[in-house]
């Protein structure tokens, strides 16, 4: 059988370029077959919890990836390995995931707090590293892994902030950074479920282990294990990292002996002087997650994972190729759907103006990503050590101030080494 | 004793759980992963969501064989087994008929006998390749598809069961849009099973029949929805895979058996199913329990296997 195609994307190192028949427009991208044999990286899950089990069955359906070896420290998870990829070996150990010379590359989907000592471990083994994201759970751990992943520049170490590999957000960060919304004056997100971020298992010590998110000594709280990857974006697209941040915090609906937030509210403050309000709840789903970017021109809104629409100001200029694109009613409000790949739709013979019907998640994207570079790296990834690093630092700082209601500078010197 | 009652909207209904235990705030904790195994079974199986396994395939499997996760490919044998237990009444492949007739986003319409021939064409389990030493399915005609709809709703619930027993959960009840539901124990340790009843399908106020089930699941069929006429006839939405025409089956079919993603598969069948087919069905299966129940001129003939309340077995 012939290798699945694979995107040269992450080789062009984020080729979504910019037409000049419509900005928002991403070049078409190139693929070309998978070189060598089908499968060519053996990957090692290591935790098999949801997140572990979303990575494997995405990694089944990403060219280049094989998953050889599953770990867990709680036999009921191994038991459901063996049922999903029966072909791969099961292990309580990470070590011994480490300790096999065939495994060319790790995925870490543990705890949080847990990530520091695999990833050091993973390092010093040789392998390559694909690290869910928060990097760490406290600024020490974030600055000892991303010293040891910049002294280990031949081995690939790319942390979760999967927005950073999503052909849709490259798209829309470009058209921002082209000056699309104006001036930029004020930006806002969410994240809202209704759950009570409580795991249950009917073995008492695994219940605690499960519900790290709930303990205060090693949670990072909503604003890290929840809204992590939006924040991600939001200073990502602005192009500066905050410089301080104003939190609250309250239990208002899960009042079950817990000391961790059930809702929070922060308002991050930029350097330029722009402020982000960003709200997160346990208590109520009502809009989900999004973030808004509001400009002088026009704001643009992302939501469902990447979807993004513009909303035009009147007295903004007329754009040539909005005439064509796609409108979307949002109450008393017009969006202009802002899509990536529209010229390659077009080329298809498919309408531009439609989702992309080839599209995969922004976590696919990722791991294609990860598993290019394994082909045509070493190369930093879009999500590298900085990157973990910024976002850990921004998250455990937030965190702080929440839980003490106050205000907190973020030093620059938590989002760099020395 | 405490109760907690959960809800989701996912595959186009509202699954609901209703469990029964000592600890709330553990029964919330373990229901809340139940449903979230739900809304992730959801993403995988849409044919709605572009990034979903099976659009994947849809998109795929015609030109190349497409390797998929080993649990969805469990799922797709499952598939394949009830086409070949219901000789062909229950077929994941039925889409292109149900556009041909114009029963995908429209009330239906009688199409020209060449498209149908074409739709019939491209329907058909059999014409799906699904080998086990790679994990692979593979679509032998241009513009085929696959969609889980008749058996989605009932694989989640099952799987959503399972997580629930491994949380040590000993009495729940979870269902799909009241159609398809699994349950776990007893709703009281006094009572035998958690007890269903089963609408009139000529008068939904009436209730026609009534059961119980403990440690199994139940799912209810009927062709009601979606119907256009022509020549003085109402043509229904239920379409025979294995001549491509509307067919006119029970007016409700209603299975009991150990799995939910098997209850829901049958029932299904059942509607494209007569009295003869029906029966050798509930020979076929152990230990199932089958009602359906055919109108006649607004008289309800019921073939009964198992269904113990108001109804003589027709075996």
């Amino acid at each position: 059988m012939t290798g699945k195609n694979v995107s040269r994307r992450a080789f062009l190192m984020g080729g979504a370029v910019l037409s000049g028949a419509g900005l928002v427009r991403a070049a078409k991208i190139k693929t070309r077959a998978w070189p060598g044999n089908r499968n060519d990286v053996n990957c090692g899950i290591i935790g098999y919890g949801p997140r572990g089990r979303e990575i494997t069955e995405t990694l089944a359906r990403v060219p280049g990836a094989r998953v050889s070896a599953i770990c867990d420290t709680y036999a009921p998870m191994l038991r459901r390995a063996q049922r999903d990829v029966p072909e791969a070996t099961q292990h309580q150990d990470y070590r011994e995931i480490l300790d096999n010379a065939d495994i060319q590359a790790v995925i870490i989907a543990t705890p949080t707090h847990l990530h520091h000592d695999i990833v050091i471990n993973a390092l010093d083994a040789g392998k390559n590293i694909y690290c869910e994201a928060p990097m760490a759970s406290s600024i020490d751990d974030a600055k000892s892994i991303a010293r040891a992943a910049r002294d280990a520049p031949n081995q690939i170490f790319q942390v979760g902030q999967i927005y950073r590999s999503n052909p849709q957000h490259l798209s829309v960060f470009q058209f921002m950074r082209s000056g699309a919304i104006g001036k930029p004056a004020v930006a806002r997100g969410q994240w809202h479920a209704k759950e009570s971020w409580r795991r249950a298992s009917p073995n008492a010590d695994r219940v605690r282990e499960l519900n790290w998110r709930l303990d205060p000594e090693v949670s990072l709280g909503l604003i890290g294990e929840s809204a992590l990857l939006q924040m991600d974006v939001a200073y990502w697209v602005l192009g500066e990292l905050p410089s301080s941040v104003h939190g609250f915090g309250q239990i208002m609906l899960w009042d079950d002996g817990r000391e961790i937030p059930d809702t929070i509210q922060t308002i991050f403050e930029f350097p330029s002087g722009l402020h982000m309000i960003f709200d997160a709840t346990l208590a109520s789903s009502y809009e989900d997650a999004y973030e808004v970017y509001m400009g002088s021109n026009s704001t643009i809104v992302f939501r469902d994972r990447g979807k993004a629409w513009m909303f035009k100001e009147v007295d903004s200029l007329m754009l040539g190729w909005e005439v064509y694109a796609r409108k979307d009613r949002f109450y008393k409000e017009t969006g202009i759907a802002l899509l990536a790949n529209a010229t390659q739709l077009d080329a298809q013979n498919l309408d531009p103006t439609e989702d992309d019907p080839n599209v995969e998640t922004p976590l696919w994207y990722a791991m294609q990503e990860f598993m290019d570079n394994h082909a045509f790296g070493p190369y930093p990834p879009t999500a590298n050590w900085e990157r973990g690093l910024e976002a850990t630092a921004i998250a455990v700082i937030a965190n702080q101030a929440i839980l003490e209601r106050s205000h907190k500078k973020i030093d620059p010197l938590f989002y760099t080494l020395d | 004793m405490q109760t907690v009652r959960l809800a989701l909207h996912a595959m186009a209904t509202r699954f609901e759980l209703v469990l029964h235990g000592e600890d709330a705030v553990y029964l919330r904790a373990a229901g809340e992963e139940a449903l979230a195994e739900i809304k992730r079974l959801h993403r995988r199986l849409s044919v709605y969501d572009p990034t979903s396994e099976v659009s994947h395939i849809n998109r795929n499997a015609s030109e190349t064989p497409v390797e998929i996760n080993r649990n969805l490919f469990s799922l797709l044998q499952m598939a394949s087994d009830l086409h070949h237990s219901t000789d062909g009444a229950f077929d994941i492949t039925v889409g292109p008929l149900m556009r041909c007739w114009g029963f995908m986003g429209d009330s239906g319409s009688w199409p020209e006998e060449a498209q149908r021939k074409e739709a019939l064409e491209k329907t058909g389990m059999d014409k799906v390749e699904l080998d086990d030493s790679t994990c692979t399915i593979a679509f032998k005609r241009d513009g085929m598809a696959i969609d889980l709809g008749a058996i989605g709703k009932g694989y989640a619930i099952e799987e959503a069961t399972t997580l629930l027993q491994e949380c040590g959960i000993t009495s729940a009840l979870l269902h799909g849009g009241t159609s398809t539901m699994a349950a776990i124990g007893t709703p009281s340790p006094d009572e035998d099973g958690w007890p269903i009843g089963i609408a009139d399908p000529l008068d939904q106020s009436h209730v026609l029949t009534s059961t119980t089930i403990r440690d199994e699941a139940f799912s209810v069929s009927a062709p009601h929805g979606k119907a256009f006429q022509k020549d003085n006839k109402i043509w229904g939405h239920v379409i025979d895979p294995r001549h491509g025409y509307p067919i006119q089956g029970p007016a409700l079919s209603a299975v009991v058996h150990s799995s939910a993603t098997v209850c829901d598969g049958i029932s299904t069948a059942l509607l494209a199913m007569n009295q003869t087919e029906v029966n050798k069905i509930a020979q076929k299966f152990n230990g199932m329990r089958i009602l359906c129940a055919y109108s006649d001129n607004n008289v309800l003939n019921l073939v009964s296997n198992g269904f113990i309340n108001k109804f003589k077995d027709s075996q």
